[in-house]
């Protein structure tokens, strides 16, 4: 057990019937890294995601959070132990202002069942909402609906949800999908700035996307762990080649 | 855009201008005694539609809630003798211990099983009170829930009155108002909205859905609750039928027909419904036509509501 | 209990086996809407009715059961397919609740024009002569009608298993129930899809009540208590499995006829004792898989 491990999975595994989606997965994530899960269609990074977010339940293994055992923990409780998630298809409150998105997303860990003060007197919640708004770029639209937000701005306002918990670890699915180019480079800036701050993991698709800004590399193909390493170590990697080499990158 | 800058300056003052409104009401309304109705029946819609309309979350079960307090207030003043306000009391929080109940199984089930879990509950509700004729009157409902005289701070109201009857049981509507605005403006208000947005995002953020909408549900029941018990001690008696699973179907109608997610549309629902009701049950006994055409004409055409629609303007 | 006698037990299990094949029909017709629609239909209980009503027109008409127990059903189906092509096709992709909600005021169309048509009085329904009287069954005389009540059944789970398995029309519907997407991108006509299965639930409904019929006669109101136990059955089978519709239904009629045994006042709150247990110990019922709707 290594001590600079902020998440580790140990032999977990995913069937859908008789499907495995995933077997076997054990690897570890250090702490203050940028480290992105890369793969083919269909390697499995999705349904990885998904596990170590707690948005399903694995069929076997173990997940670790700090060296803690937080397997079966309920979806509701990441947020409290520090873990975050954006979603790969945009996920926000929609017809709430995008102030609103942030507050209310910071009121989850200060007050949930409160049904009688009310809640403009949490002043402090909506200075801390503004000041994330500033830090992603929205400020200026802190005041529309959520759903009248162009995709980028939608994606930018998710993570500024996320963060809203103060998580020690942030996980992204996919932050670039559908993008425009402009804005790819935008969240990229983004994701290396916040990086800085927290463990960041990220799934992504486009292996080129992260090679230049990610710590370290997780390659999954056909629900296996292909490879580990730096983004050096995962480019001289031969089977990483082999797999990628043929089906060129969309 | 103005209209919207107009109610959102409004919104903090929405209970004192409902409160507004329900207190000249009865001044250009011919038929008091459906007045009455109307108020009960809003404030039924309107614990409904905290439920529905607020969290997204429909239950087919209100009339467990309407008919629990009912019958705990008929109860507790027919069987006990006690005063009317112990009435109210015990039927308020009777709908709440109803809610809680029905709310702890259902919540169990997702999505879509819990309209019919929790109409199925409410149907095994009114099975009960049917034959445990000793306590509710069996199918002839319990009767002789006569609150003869009202002495409150030593004055008398004499609720035989339609005028004073009305005005008792605004002074309880009103209340309700203010308690519900309360609850909407406050930080669990908030969790509700969220919850309805993206329950999913909801819960990444930290909120428990099952717990908040468990919450939900029994806050509902107080107010469904209270409207029971006003109920009882208005027409004298608890009619079996509060709870079959009709009246639950009434709370959604009259919430569709004003505009459900609207603090006021419940109301305006339940007055407009009544009033046709009354209208239309002039010349054919056949009125319940009406609240299946009322019903597909929400549906397809106006799923806003009446109020709903008028709030929203022509622009969208 | 010392009053029961065995024989008197296997006789009351029939006679809930009669009762639980008819929870059976209704449930599966309404697995079968939801599974292929997602529409949980409120009027299931209003078609059931209609199929009784529907069943004495058809009677008056022809003189003739057998006519009526094919025409009544299909009459139901009928009605059904209008309905849904005129006014529940509008709502599809409008979110799960909107659909149900104009099923219950379907409900209340129907029910207030059978009144307004056959009168507010119930009418009596004559077993026919063929199935009249009893039959020694080896534990003791069972009533005829009952017999062939379950047989029906039988038949007709039969022959919704045979369309279903190993018909083009039933490949379609199963891997529809799955996932439309697929259907749809097989280039399939879904609407007609969606329209033949909206007919064969409610049709499955009638043929349920003009079953019912001679058990208990015709009433505008026969199919609104039974819209809740068709709910019990349904969750507690799973929902939009036809295997838990038939399992529920059977348990659910034999908890029935045996609480009848014993307490006979508590016959209807047993059914709701039951979804309780159930909702309990397995929230998704026996067959429902977990999260499918949620």
């Amino acid at each position: 057990m290594n001590a600079d491990l902020i998440l580790q999975t140990e032999n977990l595994g995913k069937r859908f019937g008789r499907f495995v989606a995933l077997r076997g997965v054990s690897a570890g994530f250090r702490a203050g890294n940028l480290t992105a899960i890369i793969g083919p269609n269909g390697a499995g990074k999705s349904t990885y995601f998904n596990l170590i977010s707690g948005a399903i339940a694995p069929s076997g293994g173990r997940i670790l959070f700090e060296g803690a055992d937080i397997t079966g923990t309920p979806q509701h409780r990441f947020a409290q132990l520090g873990i975050a998630k954006s979603y790969q298809i945009t996920s926000v409150f929609p017809q709430l202002s995008v102030l609103e998105n942030v507050r209310v997303a910071l009121q989850a860990l200060v007050s949930r069942y409160d049904v009688w003060r009310p809640r403009a007197r949490l002043k402090a919640l909506r200075d801390e909402a503004g000041e994330l708004l500033h830090m992603v770029g929205l400020w200026p639209r802190h005041d529309r609906p959520a759903a009248l937000l162009a995709h980028g701005e939608q994606r930018s306002l998710e993570i500024a949800v996320a963060l809203a918990s103060h998580p020690r670890l942030l996980l992204l699915d996919e932050p670039t999908a559908g993008m425009s180019p402009e804005e790819t480079r935008d969240m990229m800036g983004l994701i290396v700035r916040l990086a800085q701050q927290r463990t960041v993991i990220l799934v992504e698709h486009k292996m080129k996307l992260v090679m230049g800004i990610c710590d370290r590399l997780l390659v999954l193909h056909h629900g296996e762990l292909l490879a580990e390493g730096t983004p050096d170590d995962i480019r001289r990697n031969d089977d990483v080649r082999r797999v990628y080499l043929g089906q060129r990158e969309h | 855009m103005r209209r919207d800058a107009w109610i959102a300056r409004l919104t903090p003052h929405r209970a004192a201008l409902a409160s507004l409104f329900l207190l000249v009401f009865p001044l250009f309304m011919p038929f008091k005694a459906i007045a009455v109705n109307i108020l009960i029946q809003g404030l039924f819609a309107l614990g409904f539609n905290l439920l529905y309309g607020y969290l997204g979350l429909l239950s087919f079960g209100h009339a467990a809630l309407l008919g629990g307090g009912a019958y705990a207030c008929g109860i507790v003043i027919v069987r006990f003798g006690m005063p009317w306000w112990i009435g109210i009391a015990s039927g308020t929080l009777a709908g709440m211990l109803v809610a809680a109940a029905i709310g702890a199984l259902a919540i169990r089930t997702r999505g879509i099983y819990f309209a019919m879990v929790t109409l199925a509950l409410a149907q095994c509700l009114y099975f009960v009170a049917y034959q445990a004729v000793d306590w509710t009157g069996g199918e002839n409902g319990l009767r002789g829930v006569n609150v003869a005289g009202i002495s409150l701070l030593g004055v008398h109201l004499d609720i035989v009155r339609p005028l004073v009857r009305y005005y008792f049981v605004a002074a309880f509507v009103i209340a309700a108002l203010f308690v519900l605005s309360r609850i909407l403006a406050s930080p669990f208000g908030a969790a509700m909205e969220a919850i309805r947005e993206n329950e999913t995002r909801a819960r990444a953020c930290g909120y428990d859905i099952a717990a908040s909408r468990w919450l939900a549900f029994v806050l509902s029941g107080g107010f469904c609750g209270l409207a029971g018990a006003l109920q009882a001690i208005h027409l004298g008696i608890v009619p079996v039928e509060t709870l079959y699973y009709t009246t639950s179907g009434l709370a959604v109608m009259m919430t569709l027909l004003g505009g459900m997610g609207t603090f006021f549309g419940p109301f305006i629902g339940a007055g407009v419904f009544l009033l046709l009701e009354e209208v239309v049950s002039l010349w054919t006994v056949h009125w319940q036509l009406l609240v299946g055409a009322v019903f597909v004409a929400c549906v397809l055409f106006f799923p806003r509501g009446l109020w709903g629609t008028l709030l929203a303007g022509h622009a969208r | 209990m010392s009053g029961v006698s065995p024989d008197l037990l296997a006789l009351q299990v029939f006679a809930g086996l009669a009762l639980g094949a008819v929870y059976v029909l209704l449930a599966t017709g309404m697995s079968l809407i939801f599974g292929m629609l997602t529409v949980v239909n409120f009027a299931h209980g209003a078609f059931y009715m209609l199929g009784a009503y529907l069943g004495l027109l058809a009677l008056d008409a022809t003189g003739n059961f057998w006519a009526a127990l094919v025409l009544a059903p299909l009459g139901a189906a009928a009605i059904g397919m209008v309905a849904e092509r005129t006014l529940i096709r509008r709502l599809y992709g409008r979110g799960i609740d909107y659909p149900l909600l104009l099923t219950f005021g379907l409900a209340y169309i129907l029910v207030e024009l059978v009144r307004i048509a056959f009168g507010t009085q119930g009418l009596p329904f004559d077993t026919p002569d063929a199935l009249a009287g009893a039959v020694d069954i080896g534990v003791g005389y069972f009533p005829l009608y009952r017999l062939f009540v379950i047989a029906v059944t039988i038949l007709v789970l039969g022959a919704l298993w045979l369309f279903l398995e190993r018909t083009p029309y039933g490949l379609i519907i199963r891997a529809g129930a799955r996932d439309p997407e697929i259907v749809r991108v097989l280039g399939i006509d879904v609407a007609r899809v969606w329209l033949v299965v909206f007919g064969l639930g409610t049709g499955i409904a009638g043929l349920a009540g003009l079953l019912a019929a001679p058990l208990q006669g015709a009433s505008p109101e026969m199919g609104n208590s039974i819209l809740a136990e068709a709910f019990v059955v349904t969750v507690v089978g799973g929902m939009g499995s036809l295997l838990g519709a038939v399992a529920a239904g059977l348990l659910v009629g034999l908890v029935v006829s045996m609480t009848a045994l014993v307490a006979p006042e508590m016959e209807q709150v047993a059914i709701f004792a039951l979804m309780a247990l159930v909702l309990l110990v397995r929230p998704q019922g026996f067959f429902g898989r977990a999260g499918l709707m949620s």
